[in-house]
């Protein structure tokens, strides 16, 4: 299983946008959310997560607020800005590029 | 958009930071506590759930210090919490910051004050226009060897002939008279080609210096000196255009140079820095083709290098050598020297050798500095093993240790400079004036940019020496033993290796200075060929108007010697044309011995002095064959010479000098004629022109023999030399009114401005070795003193098992010794390969003195026992069953 670490930055970031695009969550939400959907592929902690969610935090892509939680503790939520949606988009459409190319390189190869 | 959100955040961080601080705790605990009530519903007991939660964190100090890591500005801000720390860390250990920001200081101090000497006199450009096209142009004779003076018609050759040089200009340094109403002043008096001052492109301060195209022969003009112009005219601002009586003449001022113009000018050249007035040549092409006088300046023009213009002046030379058969007998060749580096050419070698000196200091002090902080680190294993478990990477702390040692070396460099600026001030009193440009010697941008340079090298060397130990470290192990490790004695690794290299050192720098104090000692030891104690001496010039001829000027010279004589105090009195260590420009010619052929004669050279009778048994110059000048050599005498003994024994070697016959130069009647004379005596060699250096053969000749009009009297008193300064003074203005006196001063000032140089690299020498021996015994003392307080336990369980107080003793001490004994043997293999390089400055010893080693081996040693010695006593007296109980 690719540790987060191994992950690019870039991705991680890409991955958070794109759970988040469907609502706001929290931290452990988000975590949750991306284990589940890769199948347990990606499993971020949160001495990555967090210092990810802080810096899209900064460049606005995000925005949180506080609000409560499922078993009604008060967490952190986060939502897509406009700038982030815009970040995604321009993300998935890179980020889809360099997958047909990298298949592309790939299937020559064989 | 995005660096609007950015600089917020930057703004909230740095001006909001407790906020966002309490955000990211609830956020984390937040998270940390979903966590755990996810586990508990799993089942998990309430600690089960904390401690599943805590694994899958990883640490939620090390997840808050990784966002932090993530800000905007996470560098400046951890960076700046960096400096707070370290800055109140220091302050907690008052003793240990204060011993290392002194070390620190004296070493920035003497860098700051040597390499200010060094920038202004080595690197500075001269303060003339395009300082770096200015060369020298020195004549290459078969005769009178490398660097001589040329001829009016050579300068004028190398003017029409020369392609890449832009302009050459020619300078000859003598004395002149200004009389008037004001007391007559004697001062120098430099006589210029009339593009000299133009070409060096400094603008008068007041009217206009000679135009290159111009002419002056009807109309004398005369260019004099800021301090000429305050102290005779007043500083009147409408000087120029009036005239003055000079040398029996009247000259009109043409303009005032300004305030700050110096001539720098090698000193083998007889141009002094200060010159008070300027006259013109005449017509430099109808100069005597032979009378060897002027030093050639000359401007390259632009772009062209100074082997571009040497290569120009190899051809110049071989078209004069081809046109006159003067020139062609005498192989002449040139030489291009760029004026700053010649000018510097003397003192160089010592700057390089004082400033290499500094950074060693220097290097010790990091040495030590560095030692002190591995110490202190090694000691706050737990401190930094905690900080390690709370969440800081290996990086965070190395940055913290280089921080510290930043925060350090910035309040010593700002000690250092200002101590290094007192130590200018003190080295300055010490009047090395040898050092023409010393006067504008002072803190300014490029020492300061240097010294910057300096501290942050000094920050890397002395941070990251502990930042290598604490990468070594077991956090673990450092927890559980609280830093009380017994299993590193100073022997080992890092620390040992400091040692080493400071003792190793601090024994090349004990060597150099040796070298230098042993030189000093001997040239103050020196006989310069005369008794310079109760002499006063000063110079008279006897205008040409006025005294026209040899009977005239003999008449004269006669009558005041007598006057002198009868001064109560004087016991002798004698005059000579060139004052031994005297800056009047040398009078050296060929002479030829009886029966050599003028062709082997030619490389026959002989300083030539004109002296009255009584002048060498005033000087008590020892005779050592024949007899003194007397009665019977006056001017309708028979013609004689007295020589010194190395010309007499390498003129005839095995024989008497006194009788044989030589041909030699004789100034009469305005003009230098070759005589034949025979030697009557055989005096010691008088050093004229250095303490160290023994340069010609002398030839003394009868002044009445050998008129010239220039004479520097010497009387020898029963009484303090000064106490007589009034009396001639007044004696004179009785004699003549127009007649100056200048350079009145006891002879024993020239000689300490002769020695002047050697003392000043002796003090700085003595000063560095005294530092590096200090440094080197502290650095000991504190490894060995460390050392020795992590190894009490030990200590202890060894007197439990019997070690005598003397063994421990004795265990701790060779410690430290073997160290030393390490660095010595290294030090020694440095120092005898320095040496080599200090031959210039070394005088009357060897450069591998064997005194100079010796005391340098015993007062290492000394200081490395000294260093050892309290702690090792602080062992030997440590009581087994306290060191054991405090564990």
């Amino acid at each position: 299983m690719p540790q987060p670490s191994e992950l690019l930055q870039g991705t991680l970031e890409l991955l958070i946008l794109r759970t988040l695009e469907l609502g706001p969550l929290h931290g452990l939400g988000v975590s949750d959310r991306i284990k589940q959907v890769t199948r347990g592929v990606f499993h971020v902690k949160a001495g990555s997560l967090f210092p990810a969610l802080h810096r899209l935090e900064q460049n606005g892509a995000i925005t949180g607020e506080w609000g409560p939680s499922e078993n009604n503790r008060r967490a952190r939520f986060y939502s897509l800005t406009r700038i982030g949606r815009a970040q995604l988009s321009r993300e998935k459409r890179n980020w889809k590029r360099t997958f047909t190319a990298v298949n592309l390189l790939l299937e020559t190869e064989t | 958009m995005k660096w609007i959100t950015r600089t917020a955040s930057l703004f909230r961080l740095l001006f909001r930071k407790q906020r966002l601080e309490d955000q990211l705790d609830d956020e984390v605990r937040a998270c940390f506590d979903l966590l755990t009530d996810r586990y508990r519903a799993q089942g998990m007991s309430p600690s089960e759930a904390r401690r599943a939660a805590r694994v899958e964190f990883e640490g939620t100090e090390q997840v808050k210090e990784q966002v932090r890591d993530a800000r905007v500005g996470a560098g400046v801000e951890s960076l700046l919490r960096d400096l707070r720390y370290a800055i109140r860390a220091l302050g907690r250990s008052k003793g240990f910051t204060a011993v290392t920001v002194i070390t620190l200081a004296l070493g920035f101090g003497v860098n700051t004050a040597i390499f200010s000497v060094v920038y202004a006199v080595l690197l500075r450009p001269l303060p003339y226009a395009q300082p770096e096209q200015l060369a020298l142009i020195w004549s290459n004779f078969h005769s009178s060897g490398p660097r001589a003076p040329s001829s009016g018609p050579i300068v004028r050759e190398i003017q029409q002939r020369s392609r890449l040089l832009q302009e050459v200009a020619g300078i000859w340094v003598g004395t002149g008279t200004f009389t008037g109403e004001a007391n007559p002043e004697q001062v120098k008096v430099a006589s210029v080609t009339t593009n000299f001052l133009s070409m060096l492109g400094v603008k008068p301060a007041v009217g206009r210096v000679f135009l290159p195209e111009e002419k002056f022969g009807g109309r004398p003009a005369i260019v004099i000196s800021y301090g000429l112009w305050q102290r005779r005219f007043g500083g009147d601002p409408n000087i120029a255009g009036k005239g003055i009586p000079f040398q029996g003449a009247s000259l009109t001022i043409l303009g005032v140079m300004p305030q700050d113009f110096q001539l720098h000018f090698p000193q083998d050249s007889n141009v002094p820095p200060i010159v008070d007035a300027y006259v013109p040549f005449g017509d430099l092409a109808r100069f005597p083709r032979t009378l060897y006088y002027i030093r050639m300046l000359a401007r390259m023009k632009p772009g062209v290098t100074a082997a571009q213009a040497q290569e120009d002046l190899n051809s110049v030379a071989a078209q004069v050598r081809a046109t006159y058969t003067e020139y062609s007998a005498e192989n002449l060749t040139f030489e291009v020297a760029p004026l700053q580096r010649d000018t510097t050419r003397e003192i160089r070698p010592t700057l390089i050798a004082l400033f290499a000196g500094a950074g060693l200091v220097l290097l010790i002090c990091c040495v030590n500095s560095a030692n002190l902080l591995l110490a202190r680190a090694t000691g706050r294993r737990k401190e930094i093993a905690v900080r390690a478990s709370l969440g800081a990477s290996n990086g965070r702390i190395v940055r913290q240790l280089l921080v510290e040692g930043f925060v350090l070396c910035t309040v010593a460099g700002t000690v250092g400079v200002a101590l290094g600026w007192l130590a200018l001030k003190a080295l300055l009193q010490l009047q090395p004036d040898y050092l023409a440009r010393l006067g504008n010697v002072g803190l300014n941008a490029p020492v300061l940019a240097f010294m910057a340079v300096a501290a942050i090298l000094s920050v890397l060397l002395i941070g990251l020496a502990p930042s290598l130990e604490s990468f070594k470290f077991d956090l673990i192990e450092s927890l559980r033993d609280g830093g009380r490790t017994s299993q590193t004695p100073a022997r080992r690794g890092l620390r040992a290796a400091l040692i080493v290299s400071e003792v190793t050192l601090g024994f090349i720098l004990v060597v150099g200075a040796g070298l230098m104090i042993r030189t000093f000692e001997k040239i103050q030891q020196v006989r310069p060929g005369f008794e310079p104690q109760r002499l006063l001496t000063f110079e008279i010039d006897l205008p040409g108007s006025r005294y026209r001829n040899d009977v005239a000027r003999a008449q004269f010279v006669k009558d005041w010697e007598q006057q002198l004589a009868a001064i109560p105090g004087v016991e002798s009195v004698g005059a000579i044309s060139h004052l031994p260590l005297d800056d009047y420009p040398n009078w050296y010619s060929p002479y030829r011995p009886e029966g050599v052929s003028e062709n082997e004669s030619a490389a026959l050279l002989a300083d030539h002095r004109a002296v009255t009778i009584g002048y060498l048994r005033a000087m008590q110059t020892r005779l050592l064959e024949g007899r003194y000048f007397d009665d019977r050599d006056r001017n309708s005498g028979q013609r004689v010479v007295i020589v010194d003994e190395s010309l007499a024994r390498s003129t005839w070697p095995g024989q008497s000098a006194v009788g044989k016959k030589i041909e030699t130069e004789h100034f009469s009647n305005g003009g230098f004629k070759p005589g034949w004379t025979e030697v009557v005596g055989v005096v010691e060699h008088i050093r004229h022109h250095s303490i160290s250096k023994q340069l010609r053969g002398e030839i003394y000749i009868p002044f009445e023999q050998s008129s010239r009009p220039h004479l520097s009297y010497v009387l020898r008193t029963r009484v303090e030399p000064l106490s007589l300064a009034d009396p001639v003074r007044d004696l004179l203005r009785q004699r003549d009114r127009d007649l100056a006196l200048s350079k009145l001063r006891p002879m024993t000032m020239y000689m300490d401005r002769a020695k002047s140089p050697a003392r000043f690299t002796a003090v700085l020498a003595a000063i560095f070795g005294a530092l590096a021996l200090v440094l080197a015994a502290i650095g000991i003392y504190g490894v060995v003193h460390y050392s020795v307080s992590r190894r009490t336990h030990e200590m202890g369980v060894r007197m439990a098992l019997g070690a005598s107080a003397s063994d421990v003793l004795r265990l701790v001490l060779r410690e430290g010794l073997v160290l030393t004994a390490i660095g010595m043997a290294l030090g020694l293999a440095g120092a005898l390969a320095v040496s080599r390089s200090l031959q210039g400055l070394i005088y009357g010893i060897s450069s591998v003195d064997p005194l100079t080693y010796a005391a340098a081996l015993l007062v290492i040693a000394a200081a490395a026992i000294l260093g050892c010695w309290r702690p090792a006593r602080l062992a030997a007296r440590s009581n087994p069953l306290d060191t054991i109980r405090t564990e």
